[in-house]
């Protein structure tokens, strides 16, 4: 079983998509029964993750490879797809992440009204699809993994979401798409330029079985590559990546090899190669100027739906930065690290002026999304290992925080269906204790100490200032986000909270306070935020030494 | 006593104040009579901890690991040493004398089991602050004591001005923050380390120019904190808050971290640093004095006293001299929050007996004449104004001259324009010698005013308001910081390190001659026809219009700005960017067809393939317009296609 791990954590949610697809019986109770054994199987299995994980370890741990799509075409050498799963101390928090707000966002769907058999089966589809993409270590499983989130997302929003779902769900997938596409069209060069040495060194015949390998044996065959000694038909293509990473395996002369250097209007290719990567995952993440898609499809989408869509899906903007744009790309992401940061500024500041004239509770929220997420990219952009591990933990602090704000964003929806701003007043006289909750949601989220969003703040701030290769002037203007935050927050729960009581539209007697099922929600965040706010070392144990090795690796 | 002693009290002194506030804050209404007794006790506990521990001249330190990422790990320290030794007495004396007047202040209001929990709270962070041992955990406690300022502003939540108070205090703090922790990040990039032991070996290593720049960044956090132009003006509306409150919070303690942050880093501001941090307090003390000579509001006359003297310590500090600072700040927090308690005793006198909306019981134009029923009250409030006057035999006295002195002595070095700033202390000690007497004559003296509404019964307060008066008027009395009351170097200054002060015998003759002749023009106001002004109309007068701190009626110092910056953003993320990457978007399906009638003329259409993806990409672009997610799905992987085949060949 515990080789297996990795393979039973996308196995679950799975073999539950079918199952609620497929159950005879009509009673919605099912459907939702399923779903929540589903979640609770993986919520024990990533515990068991948790125990097993080796934090000393900086490398791969308990990875599974075997081969999947094996297929020689000729002069184009031999076509090698793997199903290859590990995880290391990068995606191993994410991974958690992952588990705990889609199990929390399976409560929260806990009355879903219509259609829901396929909203849970849709729902499974997500989760397996999410946690396949933080585990998978060979480009092409990751991109189908990364491509299967987008549909069950596409009619998440589109068929349950509120008046404008089609337009939101609509620009939601064109913009990932075409994000998603960029990605594609790197990964084909990638494709056509990486080999695998092993594989390959099996086909030529110098590796007879599994056990003769030996530590000469890549250097070996890589200098066969630079020396032209393989047949182009003996060449087995790769996705894996470890193997994407080496640049000893790209084949001399071919379109994305360091020592072609080809250009495309003086422009270097890799250097191209880069960026379409990065505009693809800048999407997800989201960064200024691709992020426009975010505050539609959060205002439209359902509770749960925000919920996952800001506590891990945007997340998967920032691993893919540090697992593929930088982690093939080093030397152009070393050189491009200024315009980087400087995106991740203007998000940051950019963001956090957005949400201070928002009038929609949760397009303040999705912009603070954005100002936040923009640490993330300033984080990674430092190349330190302060600021890479900041940006982790800046992910999964903004996780749980951003699924914290959504659910009380929810709170109030679903008994109003109205969320501007301006047409509450008062509410701590009815709703004392969603008052407090949102209280520590907001300060929690504007960084004050003692909580998990000051840590990440912190950290990503740290690294840019140590990085070498920022000038300090770009962190010192992203603290503006700082103060923004304390503006937005602060004004929005003035403005909601406090004075004598009102309400604009309809009965006052629905706004009341929250309920057990949403207070077994809500208070596990936060318990999880201020534990990471005073006990960092949970989170920074498990990534700092991967982290280490990872920047050790660039010099 | 070796460091590891200090363990125990670091977890008493710290503990004892966050656990209160746990219990007191999640217990509920129950604890509501008990609250301010176990509040008063547990801080009681904390000032024999920290005189049980104190160690005068000696420095310990304790550290507690706290995490390891990359090459920088993190301890908090926490440091014991004559500097925190004298702020712990301060802070736990001030909130024990605070509390105990509380329990009778506050009587009756159904939440003050959570008032009292904020005030442990409080507590809790402003030790932290004076304990930490280095900049980083500074900044958490902090932060955190904005928090319980936050609340503790805006504790009658149902009043509008007072949330909006809190959250300008604590939007304004922030902005000073954000500076504060520019320069904890610089110094962990420059230094790699905020402890103070380490910044003290390494600092002469750094360049001045950045030294300079990091000095001035750490000034922002003082500059939010202690309420320095320009961002003050959270001081005066904080006035919202309890009365006992801006006692504890924005008089004595909060406010005087801004001055403990400098006196911890007097060592590495440079003589730059120094000069802009002179002309800021210059400018804050100013305001601030001429702010109090207008202002008709009780408290707020004391709240932008407290600027105007926050303004004198930062000058201090810019004097190079943080002792005199920290003298003043001593004496400062007992006079002031004698004052405010007194300004609490009054307004809890002239309270309405039955809710009315027309009379201000904070308005000092409907007082007047209340010697003769608040006796205590008035010798409390005077003892306590002739401190913060200056007036000799006060303790108030001894710090100015301090401060003073240290002013000529730094001028005499500086050159002539350096006099300046020692003329312009010594002229708002006389704009302070005359709004005190303008307070006093206005509360205590003239008509009885307050017969404006039929329900005001002036009484003398209980004895748990009056003691705490009493206690800390007393401590205003020259004697307790040195035995001649006209040389300021006593042995208060000894205590906290200063051996040889410097003491020049005629700065006490002009700074007395200054006072006595603002007295003079004060007495004069007095006996005029309309004594300052006070029967007038009750519109604010026009000076408080022009001036550069806006109350609240005119939110817009740092508002305007801001909005406009925010409205300006949101019009290009609609107008904008939004269009932009929505054109990318559909030229790229454009394109797309583009490509496809290229392909179509050019490639010619023999190959099936071809053709059909001609007429895929067609139909898609035809149905876009419809919003078919299919279509798109078509057209891209047309193009991923074409891409594919191009890369083929190629």
């Amino acid at each position: 079983m515990i080789d297996h791990i990795l393979s039973l954590l996308i196995a679950f949610p799975l073999l539950g998509a079918v199952a609620v697809a497929v159950w005879p019986s009509q009673r919605p109770e099912n459907f939702r029964l399923i779903a929540l054994s589903a979640l609770i199987l993986e919520f024990l299995t990533a515990i068991s993750l948790y125990f097993i994980f080796d934090k000393q370890n900086g490398g791969y741990q308990l990875g599974e490879v075997s081969d999947w799509i094996t297929l020689p075409i000729g002069s184009l050498g031999i076509i090698s797809i793997d199903y290859a799963l590990a995880v290391d101390g990068i995606s191993l928090p994410l991974v958690l992440l992952a588990v705990v707000v889609l199990f929390v966002g399976v409560i929260s769907s806990w009355n879903m009204g219509q259609k829901t058999r396929a909203y849970f089966s849709l729902y499974l589809l997500l989760t397996g699809s999410v946690i396949g993409c933080f585990l998978a270590q060979d480009l092409f499983l990751f991109y189908l993994f990364f491509e299967f989130m987008l549909l069950p997302m596409y009619f998440l929003i589109g068929l349950w979401g509120g008046p404008r779902r089609e337009y939101a769900a609509l620009k939601f997938f064109i913009y990932t798409f075409l994000g998603s596409l960029l990605i594609l069209i790197v990964m084909i060069g990638l494709y056509l330029s990486v080999i695998d040495p092993l594989e390959t060194a099996k086909v030529v015949g110098i590796l007879g079985s599994e056990d003769m390998i030996h530590p000469d044996l890549i250097p070996q065959i890589q200098q066969w590559l630079i020396d032209g000694k393989i047949a182009p038909e003996q060449l087995v293509h790769t996705f894996r990546f470890a193997y994407l990473a080496d640049l000893g395996n790209y084949i001399p002369g071919s379109l994305l090899s360091a020592s072609a250097g080809y250009f495309i209007a003086d422009i270097p290719i890799r250097l191209l190669a880069f960026w379409f990567l990065f505009i693809g995952f800048a999407v997800k993440l989201p960064v200024f100027p691709v992020h426009t898609w975010l505050p539609d499809a959060h205002v439209e989408a359902p509770t749960p739906i925000s919920v996952v869509l800001a506590g891990i899906l945007l997340k998967i903007g920032g691993y893919g930065f540090i697992r593929i744009v930088d982690g093939f790309f080093p030397a152009e992401a070393l050189y491009s690290t200024i315009p980087l940061a400087i995106l991740g500024m203007i998000s940051i500041v950019y963001g956090g002026f957005n949400a201070l004239g928002q009038h929609d509770l949760k397009k303040m929220i999705a912009y603070s999304s954005v100002s936040h997420m923009g640490f993330v990219l300033l984080g990674i952009a430092a190349f330190t290992a302060e600021g890479i591990n900041g940006a982790i933990y800046q992910m999964v602090s903004h996780g749980v925080l951003s699924a914290m704000l959504f659910l009380l964003a929810g709170v109030i929806y679903d008994r109003t269906h109205d969320r501007r701003i301006e047409h509450y007043r008062g509410l701590i006289q009815v709703m004392p204790q969603y008052t407090i909750i949102t209280g520590i949601a907001f300060f929690a989220s504007l960084g004050l100490p003692g909580f998990s969003g000051f840590v990440g703040e912190l950290f990503t701030l740290m690294g840019a200032f140590q990085s070498n290769l920022l000038p300090v002037w770009i962190p010192a203007f992203s603290t503006i986000g700082i103060i923004l935050a304390a503006a937005y927050f602060l004004w929005t729960y003035q403005r909601m909270f406090f004075g004598s009581f009102w309400y604009k539209n309809g009965p006052t007697h629905i706004l009341t306070d929250l309920t057990v099922r949403e207070k077994g929600m809500l208070f596990p965040l936060v318990l999880l935020t201020i534990l990471l706010g005073i006990l960092p070392g949970l989170l920074f144990d498990i990534s700092g030494p991967t982290v280490q090795a990872w920047v050790d690796g660039l010099k | 006593m070796p460091d590891s002693t200090y363990i125990l009290p670091a977890y008493v002194l710290l503990g004892l104040p966050f656990f209160a506030f746990l219990i007191l804050w999640l217990a509920g209404k129950n604890l509501n009579k008990l609250a301010g007794w176990a509040g008063a006790l547990i801080t009681a506990t904390g000032l024999f901890v920290s005189i049980k521990y104190a160690d005068p001249g000696m420095l310990h330190v304790v550290h507690f690991n706290w995490l390891t990422i990359g090459s920088t790990s993190i301890d908090l320290p926490f440091r014991f040493d004559t500097l925190s030794f004298v702020m712990l007495i301060v802070v736990h004396f001030v909130a024990l004398l605070v509390q105990i007047y509380s329990t009778a202040y506050m009587h009756g209001d159904k939440n003050l089991h959570r008032y009292f929990a904020f005030i442990q709270l409080f507590l809790f962070s402003m030790i932290g602050i004076v304990l930490s041992g280095s900049l980083l955990v500074m900044y958490i406690f902090w932060e955190l004591v904005g928090l319980s300022s936050y609340l503790l502003i805006g504790f009658w939540y149902f009043k509008p001005r007072a949330v909006w108070a809190a959250q300008k205090a604590f939007v304004l703090n922030r902005i000073g923050d954000a500076a504060f922790l520019t320069g904890i990040l610089m110094l962990f990039y420059y230094i790699g380390s905020t402890d103070f032991e380490v910044l003290a070996l390494e600092v002469n290593h750094l360049d001045t120019g950045i030294l300079t720049a990091i000095g001035l960044c750490l000034f922002g956090g003082c500059m939010g904190k202690s309420a320095q132009f320009p961002l003050s003006g959270w001081l005066p509306d904080a006035m919202e808050g309890p009365t006992p409150v801006s006692a504890l919070i924005h008089a004595a303690t909060m406010v005087a971290a801004g001055i403990f942050l400098l006196a911890r880093i007097a060592f590495l501001l440079t003589i730059d640093a120094q000069l802009v941090i002179l002309i800021i307090g210059t400018i804050t003390m100013l305001i601030g004095a001429f702010k109090a000579m207008t202002a008709w509001d009780i408290k707020r006359v004391l709240a932008y006293s407290t600027m105007s003297q926050l303004g004198l310590m930062v000058i201090a500090v810019g004097f190079g001299s943080w002792q005199t600072a920290l003298f003043h700040l001593v004496t400062h927090a007992f006079f002031k929050a004698g004052l405010f308690l007194s300004a609490g005793s009054v307004i809890h006198a002239v309270m309405p007996s039955h809710a009315d909306e027309s009379f201000d019981p904070q308005d000092m134009r409907t007082m007047g004449g209340l010697r003769k029923a608040l006796p205590i009250t008035f010798l409390c409030f005077s003892i306590c104004a002739a401190a913060l006057a200056g007036l000799p035999f006060f303790s108030g006295f001894l710090s100015k001259d301090a401060i003073i002195t240290e002013g000529f002595l730094w001028a005499s070095n500086f050159g002539l324009f350096g006099y300046l700033f020692p003329v312009l202390v010594i002229f708002s000690a006389g704009l302070t010698a005359y709004y005190m007497n303008r307070q006093i004559w206005l509360v205590f003296f003239g008509d009885q005013r307050f017969n404006a509404s039929p329900n005001v019964h002036p009484h003398e307060s209980p004895i748990a308001m009056w003691l705490p008066m009493g206690v800390l008027s007393a401590l205003s009395i020259f004697f307790w910081f040195s035995f001649n009351p006209f040389n300021a170097s006593g042995w208060f200054l000894h205590f906290i390190g200063v051996n040889e002060a410097a003491h020049l015998s005629w700065v006490p003759i002009i700074a007395s001659a200054t006072t006595f002749l603002a007295i003079f023009l004060a007495y004069r106001q007095m006996k005029a026809p309309d004594p300052f002004g006070v029967n007038g109309s009750k519109t604010a007068p026009e000076t408080e219009k022009l001036s550069w701190l806006r109350d609240y009626s005119q939110e817009h110092y740092f508002i305007i700005p801001f909005s406009f910056i925010t409205n300006y953003l949101m019009r290009i993320e609609k107008r904008i960017v939004d269009r932009f990457v929505d054109l990318v978007a559909k030229s790229s399906v454009v394109f797309a067809h583009v490509i496809s009638w290229v392909d179509r003329t050019f490639v010619d259409g023999g190959v099936h393939l071809t053709v059909f993806s001609i007429r895929s990409a067609g139909q898609a672009v035809r149905s876009a317009q419809n919003g078919k997610i299919q279509s798109y799905f078509i057209v891209t992987a047309m193009g991923v296609f074409l891409l594919i085949l191009w890369l083929v060949v190629m």
